[in-house]
Parts: C-alpha cells; structure tokens; sequence
C-alpha cells in the first residue's frame, strides 16, 4: 500500500479571481533593488527553450548566471526538434480566439490534471513570447502583405499557431540561444558547455550549487550560487526508443529528487501516433512526423489477420479502416492518446503490418486521387521525401506504415506557482516540471511554456526569493560542496569499477521494453506490479554486470550514458509505481481497468484529483506520496469525447 | 522491403585526446542490415568493440533527426557522406555497397580542435554568433509581433539563412576551412529582416572579425559548402554578407 | 609556415602606421577585406587584358595600323611610365594576397584528410572544377608573364631573333614584326598557349569569383553571370590565342 504524506502541498497560488492572480502577484512579489542584484548568482542547468530563455532574461536583469548543458554547444537542446508551432492567444485570424480560449482548450486537453491558475498565466503571457520572439528576428512564417500566419494544430478549432515552416523549435531556440549568447558577451552570462549535471548542493535547506562533470575533460566541477534553475527536459527516454534525442535524460531532475524534491505525475506520458516504424533491434531512436499528415491521410490494417500481401493487393472491403470504423465523427483526426491506443490495440490483435507487424497503414491512396500528386507533394513534400529516405519506401505509390512513439513527458518535478520545487532555491522550468499540460499536452504548446516559464514568469519569482531569503555566500569547500562533490564521485567509480559484460545500451534498451510492454500506451494492474520487480531485478543486474571501458578522466561516452541509465533505473520504478497508483484513466495515462464500455479513458475526478508527487526513500524503497489536491473554480471538468 | 545485410571494412580515425597523435584503426563489421542509420551503424560498431574490451569510438550525435546538428563526421572524404541535403544521423546504410571500406574522420580545421576519436571542439561557432549574432532587444521590450510588416517573400529568404544547424559541415568540406557560409547564414538572416537592421553594420564587423580570430580561412567561391550543407544554405548568403561589409567598413557611418 | 605568414604581414602592419591609412588596413587585414581586394585587383587586371587584346587585335589590321597602335602608347612617355607602375602593383598586390591568404588558409585546415572528395558533382577539371586551379593557374600565368615581359617589353629572349623587326640603330622600330618574331618560334607559342589556356581557366572561375566577393549574386541573374564569366574568360583567351596561331600561320 501507498505510504501518503498526511500534508497536503502548498501550490501557493495566490488568491484572488483567476485573471487576476499573475498581476496582483507581480506586484505582492519583492524585488531586488537594481545595484543588488549583480550581487547575486544563478545556475541554470540546461539551455532549450525554457533555460536558454532563462539564462538570457535573467542575464538581462542583472544577475550573474551560470549555464550549463551537456552538449557541445547551447544550441543543440532538443527543443530544436520541435516542428509543428507555438500557441499564442493572438487571435490575429479574428476567429473567436482569447486568452480564455486558450486557458481552457489547455486544461480540458490536459485531461483536468493540471492546476488553473497555472495554465491561465501561460495563457495569458502567450502573446507576449510571440512579440518577444518576433523582435529578435524569429522568422515567423508571414502573408504576403506582411503579417504573421498562423495555422490550426492539432485539432484546435481556431488558428492560433505561429510557425517557422517545420522548423519552429529551432528558430524559437536559436532565439534564446542568441539572447543569451548576447549577455555572454556582456558578460552577464557564463557558459559553461559539455558540463552534466551530477549533483545538487542544499545548505539549510536551500538549493546552493551544483556539481558537475566535464565531459570533455573528466573533471568533476563545484558551482555555487545563490539560487537553482533545472530546465533539463522530459524523461521520455527512459523507453529507449522515443522521438527524443539521445542525450535526453532524467539525471538531473533524478538527482534532485534523490535530495528531497517531489518528482510529480511521472506516469503522465504522451504517445505520438505518427512515427515512422521500427525495423530492428539496432533502432536507436525513432523519426516523428507531423500529425499533419492524418488531414488527408486515411489509417488502416487489413481485415484479416496476419494478412502479408501487398497493400495495393488488398481490396477496400478487405480493408478496416479502424479509427473511422471507431470514431465516426473524428475519423482519423482522433485525438493523439486515442489514434494511438487503437494501433496499438490493432497490432496486438494481429492485424499489424511490415516485417516485424508493428505498424499500421497511413494511406495517401484517396487523397491522390481527390486532389492530385501535386496537391499533396506541396502540402507535405517534405514529410514524404523524410519518410522515403528512412525507409526507402514511396509514399507516393504505396502506404506508409506508421507507429506511436514516446513522445512527451508531461510529468515532472513538483513546483508551485512560481515554479519553485519544494526545496527552496530550486526552480524547475519547461519540459522538467510537471505544472502545466496536466495529463496530455496539447500540440503547439510546449514551445509556449518553455518560453513562458523562461522569459516571462522565472525572471520575476526568482526575484521574489533572492530579495526574501537570507543567503550567505557558500564558499566551495563547504562540507556540502566537499560531500555532494564526494557523492559523484563515488559513483563514478562505482559505475567503472563494475567491469561486466553487458554494454550499457544493452540494459537501456531491455529496460525501454519492459517500460514500452507494461508501462507504455496501455497499463494494468497485474503488468505494473510485475514490471517494478522487474525493474528492480533489472537494476541488481545492472550493478552486477554493466561494462564502462576507458577511463574517467577523458571523454567517455559509455561513462555518460552509464550514469544517465543508473539514474532511469531508478525513475522507471517510480513511474510504474506512479502508474500503478493511479487508478483511473486520463490523458497520457491509460489503465485497462478502468475505460468505458465502449473502450475510453474513464476518468476518476472523485479519488484522483490530485497531483501525485512523490518522494524518494532510497533505491528500492516505496516512496512516499504527497497530494496537492486540484481545485477547479472557473472551469467545470467534463469528460472528452471525440465520437 | 529487402533486408540486406553488407559487410563492410571501417576505417575510424581514433585519437586518445586533445595532445594525443592519431590514426585510422580498421574495424570489421559483418552483418549491416541496410535499414539502419550510419549511426546505428557506428552503434554496432561499439557494441563490437565493447564486446571485445575496446574503448568503443567517440562520436558527437544527439537528436538522429537531422536538425541538432550535433553530429558531424567526414565519410570517404564527404562531409555528412554522399548524400546532398542529409546529416550523417540521416545517411542510410543502403546508400553503401557490400564489400565497401569507409573512411571516416573527424572534422578538420585549426579552428576545430579534436576533443577524442571522432569528437570535435564546434565552440568557436558560439564565439562568433556571441559577437553579433543576435538582436539587442531585452525581454520585455518588444512591439507588438505584427507592428514591423515583413514581406512573406523576403521572410523565406530569411528563413533560407535561418535554417543553419551550426554542424560545421562547411567549415569541415571547405579546402580552405572556411567558415564563411555559418558565419553569412547570421549575417544575411539579420541583414534581411528589419528587426536586425539597428546593428547590422557592427554584426557583420564583429562576427568577421571574431571569424578571423577563430583562425577559419577565406572564402574562395568554391561553393563546395553549399554542396556539403545538410541546411542547403546557399552561397548567395556569402554574398550578402560580402555586401553587407562593403557596406559596414566603407559607407556606414558609425 | 607562421614565420612566412609574419613576413607576408610585416607590410600590412607598417602600412597601418601610415597616417590616415589605418581603418583602410583594418578592413583589408580581415579575411572578407583580402578577398575584396583580391577581386577588385583581379577585375581590374581583367580591364587590361580588354584594353591590351584591344589593341593586339590591330595585328590583324596590318603593319601600320599595329605599329601606329604601338607609337601612341610610347609616345604617352612618362603616362604610359605611370600605368605600367600601376599595372604592376595590381600585379603584385594580387598575387602576394593570393600568397599570403594561401597560406593562412593552409594554417586553417591543420591536417589534411586522408580521403577528400568533392560534393559537387562532375566537373570538367578534376578536383572540383577551375575554383580549385587558382594557385596553379596563377603561377602558370606568372611564368608565362614573366617570359612575355622579357620577349615584348625587353626584347632580351635569346631564343628570338628580333633583328628583322630592328632599325640600323640596332633599336626596336617594328613593333608588328616583333610580335612576329616572338610568336612564330615554337618554344615560345607553346610556353604562350599554355600561360592562355591557365588565363583561360583562371578566369572562368576569377570573374565570377571576384562578383561573388563583391556582393554580386541575384537568383535571377546567377545563371547568366557565370555564364557570362566563362564567355569572358574564354574570350579573352582564345583572341590572344588567335595571335599566336596567326602568326605561326602567317608568312609573309
């Protein structure tokens, strides 16, 4: 059973009606006097959007502040991967779009797990990251005469989405990564690059430092400063095999967690339905494409089966097109979590195609035929000359096989509104909290909270903290310094000194399975209970037979990801245990228990209206679980149908 | 869908550190299935190494989807491989022949020193973008998104410059080690666009300059970066960054 | 290479010491300014070679009309004294920025590859086209130069026999079959159509090339610039390889 903390969290939101809350709390919040604040040092672990806008607002102010990421440059974060667009509440279309349009398609989208008040802010600061972005000479996509374009995403029902053709996240992120590298220059912003966080410093209880790994040299650096910022993404690759690049991880979210911070609704997790398929064990991430391709494309499996022949080869009424069958109204258009669900489910039950009969057709046949070749090379020649050259198949002359894949990662560490982790100093913004998709992200919208929590709402709280708290300087042989530096070290040497037989890739990808079979699009009791043995049996051996060659003192790749997988091995436990906890089915989370007759999510508002954040008692041991109860005054939570 | 396999000769520059003197190892590797990736490719390479208690081969990679541009390599003499338009995380083993020996090294140029094997340092690209790179507009300031009309038409020639990955490829493919094409492709996109046109006189003196101090080399027109861009950032860029220093060093007043 | 390369800047450096002169160097010390100047010396080059086929080209208008030509320009004295200094500085100003950057760009590529190969496509040059000939093709066009200045303007190669174009003085009077005698021998046509053909190549890609620098590129009209380029290039060539080929052929 469950140990449950008996307090419940403090999400500090402020009172006051919802439209009002952020700017009466800007002006309840204290400030920093502008000749105190080059006083004062931040770290921020992390440089996509959400760190990168941080750095260089933060830098902007005045603050001296320390960034940190593991790749060779802050340009690489996977933030850039993004292609759709980024939501703002505009309503340059004039079609009917508000602030409130925006708020709650959010939060109905998340399934009603996310807190109001949070996602009212992002909302309204939404216009203002366009403006921002624009300024800085964000190509946005334009009409002839000049104004921005905005397109609908995602099956929203007005055009609020900014783009870049299908390039938005790198531009947004080039973005911020120029804003910061202009306060580098100035010198308000330090850059520290191919640096993995592998510990956090806490001194009377607030976030002081961090430690760090040169990974280009081995060495294990001190940071100390004043306050913490973690804006080092989603924890998707805990599967193995996601849309995610491959340094994403969970370690240094892990390792604050490890220390005390709540880590919330890890078992919120976002399938894309439209990637391109696996082909074989050596797969070592997986290709997304654009939802955009379900506005004409048409999702089928033959009727019969284990049926292998060709699909041109299989007639219409061999065919089963099985989410037009299933959702009439919506057809093929079904919402991310459900298109997904009904692969899967057709997969299993043997109608799957391609070699390894783990993917379903996406069909472009009709489309052709309506509209023309040229018609669909315009609209989506890009996407089709991506997936031809994956899988040297032609989309023009035969379907594409498509399959969902680990997407998103709505969970998090646990923050309240001015995104501050229950550990004081410590701020978690983007992707690695948990505050504002609730149970499934909407699309367009990640972009639009990295960079709201970045530019917009990070640069204010954190001053409210600095000019409230009494922080002496924190000098690098601290004995917490001394100790958290000790700590990664004693890993390290763990990790190497193992000297097995298996490579690390092997155990991330036996792992990714397990998570994939039992904790992935569908879960049950009976897999979620069995699959945290697993994990747990999975992580002895892992400490029994894991092989890291090389040394600690150079480069080493194999070392790296060593201790990325420890960590995911630890979380996994925690997800599943999440998941098992759960008891009700919602967004991202879906457990076959408990769905409607006709196979939905159903939804348990009654017992899990709650943020589940729990905290770590050790390797192994059942975490405890602390509730923040989720209160809805404005908008009445209903159920989603898309029939 | 054909599920051949190649077995191939792997020639991997491997260099121990910064100080360390290098050279090409050759690997055996049997059994490639066409399908994968020239990275998975170089996966399986390590868990061979691994295998057999080699330090498997460094390599910079992150997203596999071709817009990080993290990875890098030069494949049989190709930046990114054969292939125009592609990173080498997108290159494909089927463009590969049975039998092949592939000759892969890092990135060369003075201003890119090698980290280890196949790694190398891109940081020089962060110092020039830190010297110009960018528009000086604090968060905060910024008129409404729509108050500066751009034209759609001049906005994708923008984008054109704006789609750069930063992987060094140009650097990497130029004889002359030039980073001319990264360094046009900031420039131009600026230049075009009014919110970069307060400082575009400095941005292109300082991105130069700082270019120059990095150690690239100049530009000869070869056009071999255009060729070798995974991005295709065209060469018109270089021009424009060509105009816009004429511009900046001989009419411009400040 | 790095002594060389100091060597090669020491002008630049003493140049900038020169009063009103340093934001002058400064701009032409960057690696953009070089080539900018590289172009602008090589596209004025080009200006003379128009002007001096111009007037070679009178060779087929007959003997006096050459030797007309010839005594204009002599008789331009201390004039024609001041462009053949200009000429000269273009010259050399083109090929030392084409030395010293030469060696820079060396420096910046450190260490050659093992395997090289170009992603262009076919050329008719191997190696990447006439882009990657310069420094040859230069140096060839040095040669050649060398040996013309002393054939035409020194009248000092033992291998011709210019008496049949000299007065009773003994001093050069007949430009026309001067010119004659230097082509007809078939050392020298040979070591001429060679130094053409390296012009010919160097061009192709030096015209087009020294636009490019200097900001000359239009979607609308890139097809036609290159094109234009090589027509030029080659142009230029073939008319002064016309000459040889004349009077080689040409008895009388």
């Amino acid at each position: 059973m469950v140990r449950v903390a008996s307090d419940t969290l403090n999400s500090r939101v402020p009172e006051g009606p919802l439209q009002q809350k952020w700017d009466k709390h800007l002006f309840d919040m204290k400030l920093v006097n502008p000749a105190n604040k080059r006083k004062f040092t931040v770290i921020v672990v992390g440089t996509g959007l959400a760190g990168g806008a941080a750095a260089a607002s933060m830098g902007e102010l005045g603050y001296n502040v320390k960034s940190f990421c593991f790749q060779d440059s802050p340009r690489r974060a996977h933030s850039i991967a993004a292609q759709g667009g980024i939501n703002a509440a505009k309503n340059y279309q004039n079609d009917g779009d508000s602030v409130w349009r925006l708020f709650y398609d959010t939060l109905k989208g998340g399934d009603y797990r996310a807190r109001e008040a949070n996602v009212h802010r992002l909302a309204q600061v939404s216009n203002n990251i366009i403006d921002q972005c624009v300024a800085q000479g964000v190509p946005f996509a334009r009409e002839y005469g000049g104004t921005l374009s905005n397109r609908s995403f995602g099956g929203a029902q007005v055009s609020r989405t900014f783009y870049c053709r299908g390039q938005t996240g790198q531009q947004l992120l080039l973005g911020a990564y120029q804003a910061m590298m202009r306060q580098v220059s100035a010198g308000k912003v330090k850059l520290f690059a191919r640096r993995e966080m592998l510990e956090l410093i806490i001194v009377d209880g607030l976030a002081r430092g961090i430690v760090v790994r040169n990974l280009a040299t081995g060495q294990l650096e001190t940071h100390t400063a004043d306050a913490v910022v973690l804006a080092t993404g989603g924890y998707g690759n805990v599967y193995y095999l996601s849309t995610m690049a491959k340094g994403c991880n969970v370690t240094a979210a892990w390792r604050c967690a490890r220390k005390g911070a709540l880590f919330a609704n890890p078992c919120y997790t976002q399938i894309h339905p439209t990637c391109i398929p696996v082909t074989g064990d050596y797969q070592s991430k997986l290709t997304l494409m654009s939802e955009s391709l379900r506005n004409d494309g048409r999702v089928w499996v033959p009727a019969a089966k284990g049926d292998k022949r060709a699909p041109d080869q299989i007639p219409d009424a061999e065919r089963d097109y099985y989410l037009e069958r299933r959702y009439p109204s919506f057809g093929n258009l079904a919402p991310r979590d459900i298109s997904s669900r009904a692969a899967k489910e057709r997969c299993d039950a043997g109608h799957g195609v391609g070699d390894t009969g783990l993917s379903v057709f996406l069909d472009f046949r009709d489309a052709i035929k309506r509209d023309g070749e040229d018609v669909i090379r315009k609209k989506y020649g890009n996407l089709f000359h991506m997936y031809h050259k994956i899988t040297a198949e032609d989309p023009y002359k035969q379907p594409m096989r498509i399959f969902p894949a680990v997407h998103y990662t709505m969970g998090g560490l646990w923050v309240d509104y001015n995104l501050m982790s229950n550990i004081k100093g410590l701020y978690v913004l983007g992707e690695a909290n948990f505050s504002d998709h609730g149970a499934n992200r909407l699309g367009a919208s990640a972009l639009m909270q990295g960079l709201s929590d970045g530019y917009f709402v990070i640069p204010y709280t954190i001053g409210d903290h600095l000019a409230t708290t009494k922080l002496e300087k924190v000098p690098e042989d601290h004995p917490a310094c001394l100790q958290a530096k000790k700590d990664a070290e004693d890993r390290i040497t763990r990790l190497m000194s193992v000297q097995g037989k298996r490579s690390v890739d092997s155990f991330h990808r036996e792992l990714g399975l397990l998570m994939w079979e039992k904790c992935g699009m569908a879960r049950n009791r009976a897999g979620l209970e069995q699959v945290i043995g697993e994990i747990r049996e999975l992580r002895e051996r892992y400490w029994k037979d894991v092989r890291v060659l090389g040394s600690g003192a150079t480069l080493n790749q194999s070392l790296e990801k060593a201790g990325r997988v420890a960590d995911f091995m630890e979380f996994g436990e925690l997800l599943a245990i999440d998941a098992l906890n759960r008891e009700e089915s919602c967004g991202g989370h879906f457990r076959e228990e408990y769905q409607t007759s006709e196979g939905e999510a159903a939804r348990n508002d009654a017992d899990y209206s709650y943020v589940a954040a729990w905290e770590f008692q050790g390797a192994g041991e059942e975490p405890v679980l602390h509730k923040e109860p989720l209160v809805f005054e404005n908008v009445k939570p209903s159920t989603r149908s898309y029939k | 869908m054909s599920t051949d396999v190649l077995n191939l000769n792997l020639r991997v520059w491997r260099q121990a550190g910064p100080n360390a003197t290098g050279g090409f190892k050759t690997y055996r590797l049997n059994g490639v299935s066409t399908h994968m990736s020239f990275l998975e490719m170089l996966d399986v390479l390590n868990e061979q190494l691994i295998a057999q208690s080699e330090e498997p081969v460094e390599f910079d990679h992150d997203c596999r989807e071709g817009i990080c541009g993290m990875c890098s390599l030069m494949i049989n003499g190709q930046a990114h491989g054969p292939d125009n338009a592609t990173t080498t995380c997108q290159l494909h083993m089927r463009r590969f022949k049975d039998g092949d020996t592939i000759t892969i090294e890092p990135w060369r140029a003075a201003a890119f020193p090698v980290v280890r094997d196949l790694v190398v340092d891109r940081s020089a690209f962060d110092r020039i973008i830190q010297a110009g790179g960018f528009v000086s507009i604090n968060t905060g300031n910024a008129p409404d998104g729509n108050a500066i009309p751009v034209p759609g038409v001049k906005q994708e020639v923008a984008m054109d410059g704006a789609a750069c990955i930063g992987c060094g490829a140009c650097v990497a493919a130029c004889k002359n080690a030039s980073a001319m094409l990264f360094v046009s492709a900031k420039v131009s996109q600026l230049a075009i666009l009014p919110q970069g046109h307060p400082e575009r006189n400095t941005r292109v003196i300082n991105m130069v300059a700082q270019m120059d101090k990095e150690g690239f080399g100049s530009c000869t027109n070869t056009s071999e970066c255009e060729a070798a861009c995974p991005a295709e950032v065209s060469v018109a860029h270089i021009a424009r960054l060509n105009r816009e220093y004429l511009r900046a060093s001989i009419f411009a007043e400040a | 290479m790095n002594a060389l390369l100091r060597i090669l800047s020491l002008p630049v450096h003493l140049l900038a010491k020169v009063p009103g002169l340093g934001p002058f160097v400064k701009v032409l010390s960057t690696t953009v300014g070089q080539k900018i100047l590289m172009a602008l010396t090589g596209l004025s080059l080009c200006g003379f070679l128009v002007a001096h086929l111009g007037g070679n080209l009178k060779l087929y208008a007959g003997e006096q009309s050459f030797n007309d030509y010839a005594h204009a320009l002599h008789s331009l004295g201390p004039l024609l004294a001041a462009a053949e200094v200009g000429l000269f500085a273009m010259f050399a100003l083109h090929i030392g920025l084409a030395i010293s950057t030469a060696a820079m760009n060396r420096i910046a590529r450190q260490k050659d590859y093992a395997v090289k190969e170009t992603k262009q496509g076919v050329f008719i040059l191997p190696n990447g086209g006439a882009s990657n000939w310069m420094m040859l093709t230069g140096l060839l066009i040095l040669v050649f130069l060398a040996t013309h200045i002393m054939d035409m303007k020194l009248k000092a190669n033992p291998g011709v026999d210019y008496s049949a174009a000299m007065n009773t003085e003994k001093i050069v009077a007949n430009e026309y079959h001067a010119v004659k005698a230097v082509l007809s021998t078939p050392l020298n046509a040979a070591i001429y159509m060679v130094g053409l053909v390296a012009l010919g190549i160097h061009l192709s890609h030096g015209v087009r090339s020294a636009l490019q620098t200097l900001g000359i590129n239009h979607k609308r009209w890139n097809l036609l610039l290159k094109l234009g380029g090589i027509l030029f290039a080659w142009g230029i060539a073939i008319g002064f390889m016309s000459l040889v080929v004349w009077a080689m052929s040409y008895k009388g």
